[in-house]
């Protein structure tokens, strides 16, 4: 493995995503959604970052832009290539983008779309194999059927010619999983992995993805609605709000010491499993709305607790770091 | 415990799905009872007979469904004998329902007020338009919703406004017995917290009692005053919101409190149970929880084990229950 | 990097081409238990395997039984028989002193004193073959149009989706007609002509429909992940999913295409040696369509036939499609 502690292995700046709003053929758009506004952050080698926000916050978008399935509207990622070299794929096209392709995967959320119905196990985890020309055909199945077993779809031969519908979700995940780490890639982008399976298929979804990527060497950007599940799987936790990042802890720091009113109010929103905690809700007024054409001061200057002139006159905050690598958008803390 | 009778007692229920394949025993002789301006949660993962069993209550049955077996007595009368005519009147009046998913719930082509109107008049007769119109005003204001939005069509409402809409709707006929099931599912965590604070501020204050459905044992926790843990279409656990965190009897229900990430207290490894669980067109014998259960044995491979209270008002379904101090 | 997972026992495992075989057995006999249980689909089964040994039953009689002087479907003439058109020779005749009961003529004879009955058959074949011949055609077109269509969408998508609004407003019969004025038409330009309008019209934008609700799952963004240009997504992910509902689309073209065969063939616009719309044209030339209550052997078998091969083919597309859509089944 080349591997080079002191850069990051995935370097995003001043990422942005605008979406037209009403635009068509021939038709210039008028509006745009700010989907992913201006984000910047790293991921170390062999680390993890939980990206955690309400729905419609931008959070499957950056997932989707780091991976390339979005081509950014603006910004740099800047991902390591197989020299350690930092190189910026955010523009990337054709035949460096299919080299690309071989370090970065992505795990979906839903398992029943996630997976072609008409294509066996074998199909769908060799696909990447496939695409990219990698091994001969007895190879390939040799390395589909071990990673099968590793990931607990015992005995792989009996997994590789069947077809999605006869999986139970948790197994359908854990063929996801597969298919992702069969190239070896060094990052993978999970857009709430376990969030459609049941609790108690849940946590081996989870716990095995913790583990292969710890035994393979892979760094992992977790996208989760639920901070408990960012908690559990993630050395670091950033928290979006309408397509800016509002804060980026270290997971237990930013659990015990919240900065952002955005964080707070969230945190304290998560219910706790067990009646004889009791918590302090802190509720902040109104709802989500769609950043569409947001005007340029803070995103969250609505509904925030502490916003006063000088945020209401002033642009969006810029990330501090407040010590320790907490960093945090907002004037008043 | 039970010294008041209370408003909800169901014995023995058994309902079946006949499909292709066969019948699925989905709600296999589940008993509880609901005391009058208490909650009950429902806890379980998909195709434990949740759902079902709200279905049940209402006796909003889909086409393939039948009730077997066992009663459900609401005040005292046994809604499985009633004719249709007296069930349309029993239903909203005195069990109503907030459903899941409440972007199905509400038709898009009427406007919202207009469609609790419909409602009202199903079981208040004769409203003259203003005083439903003042009814529908004063359930807004209680569900946290601006009167003056009734007359919108809910896709004007976001997620949570219509969950909100849809709780009015349900608090219409003023029940006795509100269903929740899954009602903050697919809202996000700020918006669900509001919504289960203030379903249980209307509670109180009408003194209704409630049954929550949920898959989420952190959700059921904070709403619920008894916990019913379901697996596989039996009721596995069912005691005191904190007697079932201090002392979980069952397997399975320490298993899944084991299995729920928290943010509070200490970081702990999360326990996966083994397998999946079972397929409800051949449910295996005796316990039905023997197949992924680190303490089966012989016994529970073919031997039901009996609901029985431990003399607290904790009922277990198991043969080899945790120990009270396990921890 | 190396590849940390260990290499396992594959080797028990059969070869792949002989786990797809099974496979694609499991997968038909899956399907063929929903297809069974369907009445509507069974009946229209069984009315294809009939006409299917119509055809095949042809040749063989005419090599055996037939003598080809007197029953050839285009030259053959009965001398033994005075006045043609002739009823069938089991049905009594009281105002005919030579009559004698034989299976000699099952259908009569034609205004010409040829046998109905061998002309029915031996036309069955070619009326099979250009209504598949049709059906691959418009499947083809439709579906590789439809999947890219869906798939590139903007200009790609608009330009093909005009083309076919303006294939679905024509009028089917009315050019076809003129088409075929124009120009010498054969069975096989029918089946293309067919097969192409309806190959861009209607079918196009069924497929293309259904194309689009598979272009945003996340299989098809995983493929993109995974490194695969779009011929690998169209070819191996939007077309594999699409074959069930053009396979189905394929049973109703050849019901379209059956129908207008008749059609231009009842007006004698195709050059063709024999065929069901050509037998009906043969008694409306020749003035008998007129008092069809006397002569109905002349027109019935044919029209009979042309009704039921395409109800078979129908109702079989009715029966698949309860195969296809899953939401359509009964629970």
């Amino acid at each position: 493995m080349s591997n080079n502690n002191d850069k990051p292995l995935l370097r995003v700046q001043g990422l942005k995503k605008y979406f037209p709003v009403g635009g068509g053929f021939l038709r210039q758009a008028r509006s745009f959604i700010h989907a992913v506004d201006d984000l910047e952050f790293d991921i170390p080698m062999g680390g993890s970052l939980g990206l955690v926000g309400e729905s419609g916050c931008g959070k499957t978008t950056t997932g989707k832009l780091l991976v390339r399935l979005h081509e950014p509207t603006d910004g740099q990622i800047f991902i390591q290539n197989e020299q350690g070299e930092l190189e910026d794929i955010a523009h990337r096209k054709g035949e460096s983008m299919k080299t690309f392709r071989r370090r970065v995967q992505m795990i979906f959320q839903d398992p029943y779309e996630s997976l072609n119905p008409r294509r066996t196990i074998y199909d769908t985890v060799a696909e990447p194999l496939v695409v990219q020309g990698i091994g001969t055909i007895v190879e390939r199945e040799e390395r589909v059927a071990a990673l099968l077993e590793r990931v607990g779809l015992t005995p792989a031969t009996s997994f590789m010619f069947r077809f999605p519908h006869e999986l139970s979700g948790g197994q359908r995940q854990r063929v996801a999983i597969a298919r992702a780490l069969i190239i070896d890639p060094v990052f993978i982008a999970a857009d709430e992995p376990t969030s459609m399976l049941d609790v108690s298929i849940r946590t081996g979804v989870m716990n095995l993805m913790m583990e292969l990527a710890g035994e393979m060497g892979v760094s992992y950007l977790y996208i989760t609605h639920d901070l408990a599940v960012a908690r559990y799987m993630c050395e670091r936790i950033a928290v979006m709000y309408l397509g800016k990042m509002v804060e980026r802890a270290s997971t237990e720091e930013l659990l015990a010491n919240p900065l952002h009113p955005y964080t707070r109010a969230l945190i304290s929103a998560v219910p706790v499993p067990d009646p004889r905690i009791s918590r302090q809700a802190i509720d902040i007024k109104g709802g989500v709305s769609a950043p569409i054409d947001p005007p340029p001061i803070c995103r969250f200057f609505a509904r925030c607790p502490l916003g006063d002139d000088f945020c209401e006159n002033n642009p969006h905050p810029p990330m501090e770091d407040k010590g320790g690598g907490h960093y945090v958008a907002c004037y008043k803390v | 415990m039970a010294e008041a009778t209370p408003i909800l007692s169901v014995q023995d229920l058994v309902m079946h799905y006949t499909t292709r394949k066969g019948d699925v025993s989905a709600v296999d002789g589940v008993s509880f009872d609901l005391e009058n301006g208490k909650s009950l949660g429902l806890v379980g993962e998909s195709g434990c007979g949740k759902t079902s069993i709200a279905f049940s209550l209402m006796k909003l049955l889909p086409d393939n469904a039948k009730i077997k077996g066992g009663s459900i007595y609401v005040g005292g009368t046994d809604i499985l004998q009633l004719s249709h005519d007296e069930l349309l009147k029993f239903r909203w009046q005195r069990i109503a329902m907030v459903f899941q998913a409440a972007m199905n719930a509400l038709n898009p082509v009427y406007t919202v007020g207009d469609q609790i109107i419909e409602a009202l008049d199903l079981h208040w007769g004769d409203l003259s338009r203003e005083q439903s119109r003042e009814r529908i005003g004063q359930l807004f204001e209680m569900v946290g919703l601006d009167p003056k939005l009734m007359d919108r069509y809910p896709h004007e409402f976001s997620g949570g406004m219509r969950q909100r809409a849809v709780i009015a709707m349900a608090l219409s006929c003023n029940p006795d017995i509100i269903i929740a099931d899954e009602p903050t599912t697919a809202l996000d965590v700020i918006v669900q917290d509001r919504i289960l604070r203030e379903l249980k501020k209307i509670q109180e204050k009408l003194g209704m009692s409630m049954i929550y459905i949920s898959h989420d044992i952190a959700v059921i926790a904070e709403v619920s005053d008894r916990i019913g843990v379901m697996y596989a279409g039996r009721m596995a656990e069912l005691a005191d919101g904190v007697d079932i965190f201090e002392h979980p009897l069952h397997p399975y229900t320490y298993a899944l409190m084991r299995a729920f990430p928290s943010i509070k207290g200490e970081k702990h490894e999360l326990v996966t149970l083994p397998g999946e669980p079972p397929d409800l067109l051949f449910p295996p014998p005796g316990c039905r929880f023997h197949p992924r259960c680190p303490r089966a044995t012989d016994v529970c491979k073919q031997e039901q084990p009996p609901f029985a209270d431990n003399g607290r008002g904790h009922f277990v379904a198991c043969w080899h229950p945790m120990e009270a101090n396990h921890e | 990097m190396n590849m940390t997972v260990q290499t396992s026992s594959v080797d028990t495992a059969p070869p792949l081409w002989q786990m797809r075989l099974k496979l694609a057995l499991k997968n038909f006999k899956s399907g063929w238990a929903i297809f069974k249980e369907n009445p509507i689909g069974i009946i229209g089964l069984v009315l294809i395997v009939f006409f299917a040994l119509l055809a095949a039953l042809h040749p063989i009689l005419m090599a055996t039984a037939w003598e080809p002087a007197v029953y050839d479907p285009i030259t053959g003439y009965d001398f033994e028989i005075l006045i043609h058109p002739s009823p069938p020779t089991w049905i009594p005749q009281p105002d005919n002193p030579m009559w004698e009961f034989s299976f000699r003529h099952v259908l009569g004879t034609d205004p010409l004193g040829r046998d109905v009955l061998s002309q029915l058959m031996f036309s069955t074949r070619s009326e099979f073959l250009l209504g598949v011949g049709a059906a691959l055609v418009t499947v083809l077109i439709a579906t590789t149009i439809g999947a890219v269509a869906a798939y590139y969408g903007g200009l790609v998508d608009m330009i093909f989706m005009r083309i076919a609004d303006v294939v679905y407003m024509l009028p089917f019969i009315a050019l076809l007609i003129v088409l075929s004025s124009l120009f010498d038409f054969e069975l096989i330009h029918l089946a293309l002509v067919y097969g192409v309008l309806a190959g861009f019209g209607g079918t196009t934008i069924v497929i293309k429909s259904q194309a689009l609700t598979i272009k945003v799952k996340a299989y098809i963004e995983a493929a993109r992940i995974a490194g695969g240009n779009d011929l690998h997504i169209i070819f191996t992910h939007l077309v594999p999913n699409l074959l069930p509902l053009s396979f189905l689309y394929m049973m109703f073209t050849v019901t379209g295409a059956i129908f207008s065969e008749a059609v231009l063939s009842f007006f004698g616009l195709l050059d063709i040696r024999m065929s069901w719309g050509l037998m009906i044209q043969t008694a409306q030339a020749a003035g008998y369509l007129l008092n069809s209550w006397k002569y109905w052997y002349l027109m019935f078998p044919s029209g009979v036939a042309i009704t039921l091969l395409c109800a078979a083919f129908y109702l079989v597309g009715r029966a698949l499609d309860e195969v296809v859509n899953p939401r359509l089944r009964k629970r």
